[in-house]
C-alpha cells in the first residue's frame, strides 16, 4: 500500500504530468497530420469506406497503446508499419469471405440509405475544376486500385505519404531493393495506364 | 518525364485528400480521440491491470515462504503409525554408537 501510494505520488507531480501532456499533445499533432493520408491509402487498398476508417483506427489504437513512448521520429513507420498489416489482413479475410459469399445468393442491400450533408464535399471547386479534377482523381485511384498491393504500398508510401526508401521498406518489411523495384513497377504501370488522363 | 508523374499524381492525391467528406474527416477525429483517451488513464488504472498477476504471484510467493520456512511446524506422527512401528519385531533398531562394520560382517556371513 506504500509503494502504491509513493508510486502514485510520483506520477501525480506537476512534473510528470507536463512531460505527459507533452507526449500526448505531440502524439496527437502526428495522428492529425497523417490521418487523412493514412484514409487515403486504406481506403485505395481496401476500395471500401468504412473498412478504410477502421483500418485507420485500429493503427491508432495500436501505436499509442505500443509505440507511444518511442522517439517522434520512429512513430511514422511504425505507423505505417500497422496500417500495412492491417490492411493486408483485412484484404485476406476479405478473400477468404469473397470465396463463402460466391456460395451464397446475392440480394440488395436495403439498409444503406444516402445522406446527402453527410456525403457534401469540404471545399467547392469551379464546375470545370472539378470535373477535370474528378476525372483526374477517378482515373489515377482506380490505376493505384488495381496495382498488386505490394506496388501500391511502396508508390503511397513513396510518394503519396513522402516516406524514403529506407523509411518505406521499414513500414513494408522488406529491403530497400525491394521497394526500389515495387516502385519502378508502379510507376511503369500508372504512365502505362494513366497515358495522357492526369 | 517520370518526375512529372510522380508530381502530378501527388497533386492529385492530395486533391483527393483535400475533399474528404465532412463524415469521414469527424469519424477520423474521433478515432484520433479514442487513441489518445488511452494516455489519459490515470497511471494506476493502467497500473490496475497487472493487479491481478502481481496478486497471484504474491500469494505463490508467500505460499513457498511458509512451506520451505524454518518456522515449519512438524508434522506428528498419528498414534497408529507408532503402533504399527513397535509391533514390527523384526525391524533393526539402529542406535547412535552402533558398529554398522559388525551389522555389514554378519549380513555377509549370512549371504554366505
Amino acid at each position: 500500500m506504500t509503494a502504491f501510494v509513493t508510486l502514485r505520488g510520483v506520477y501525480n507531480t506537476p512534473v510528470f504530468r507536463d512531460q505527459e501532456l507533452m507526449a500526448s499533445r505531440a502524439l496527437e499533432q502526428f495522428l492529425e497530420s497523417v490521418e487523412r493520408r493514412a484514409f487515403k491509402i486504406a481506403q485505395l487498398g481496401l476500395r471500401n469506406e468504412d473498412d478504410a476508417l477502421d483500418a485507420v483506427q485500429d493503427a491508432m489504437m495500436k501505436l499509442v497503446q505500443s509505440y507511444a513512448s518511442r522517439g517522434s521520429d520512429e512513430w511514422r513507420p511504425l505507423f505505417y508499419r500497422i496500417l500495412a498489416n492491417r490492411i493486408r489482413d483485412m484484404q485476406r479475410r476479405r478473400t477468404v469471405r469473397g470465396r463463402i459469399m460466391a456460395w451464397l445468393p446475392q440480394r440488395e442491400d436495403e439498409d444503406e440509405e444516402f445522406d446527402p450533408v453527410a456525403q457534401a464535399p469540404s471545399a467547392e471547386p469551379t464546375p470545370a475544376r472539378r470535373l477535370e479534377i474528378d476525372e483526374a482523381i477517378g482515373a489515377l485511384e482506380t490505376a493505384i486500385a488495381e496495382l498488386p498491393p505490394r506496388q501500391q504500398q511502396a508508390f503511397l508510401l513513396r510518394n503519396f505519404e513522402g516516406l524514403d526508401v529506407s523509411e518505406t521498406a521499414s513500414a513494408m518489411g522488406c529491403s530497400e531493393g525491394s521497394v526500389k523495384t515495387h516502385y519502378f513497377r508502379a510507376l511503369e504501370t500508372l504512365r502505362a495506364r494513366l497515358g495522357e488522363v492526369i | 518525364m517520370s518526375q512529372d508523374l510522380e508530381k502530378r499524381t501527388r497533386e492529385v492525391l492530395e486533391e483527393s485528400t483535400a475533399r474528404l467528406d465532412g463524415r469521414t474527416l469527424s469519424r477520423l477525429t474521433q478515432a484520433r480521440h479514442a487513441a489518445l483517451d488511452q494516455l489519459q488513464q490515470p497511471v494506476h488504472r493502467r497500473w490496475s491491470r497487472f493487479v491481478p498477476a502481481g496478486a497471484a504471484a504474491a500469494v505463490a510467493v508467500l505460499a513457498v515462504v511458509m512451506w520451505s520456512g524454518p518456522d515449519r511446524p512438524i508434522v506428528e506422527s498419528s498414534p497408529v503409525d507408532d503402533v504399527d512401528m513397535l509391533a514390527d519385531s523384526d525391524a533393526p533398531v539402529f542406535a547412535e554408537g552402533d558398529d554398522l562394520e559388525f551389522y555389514e560382517w554378519a549380513a555377509d556371513e549370512i549371504d554366505t
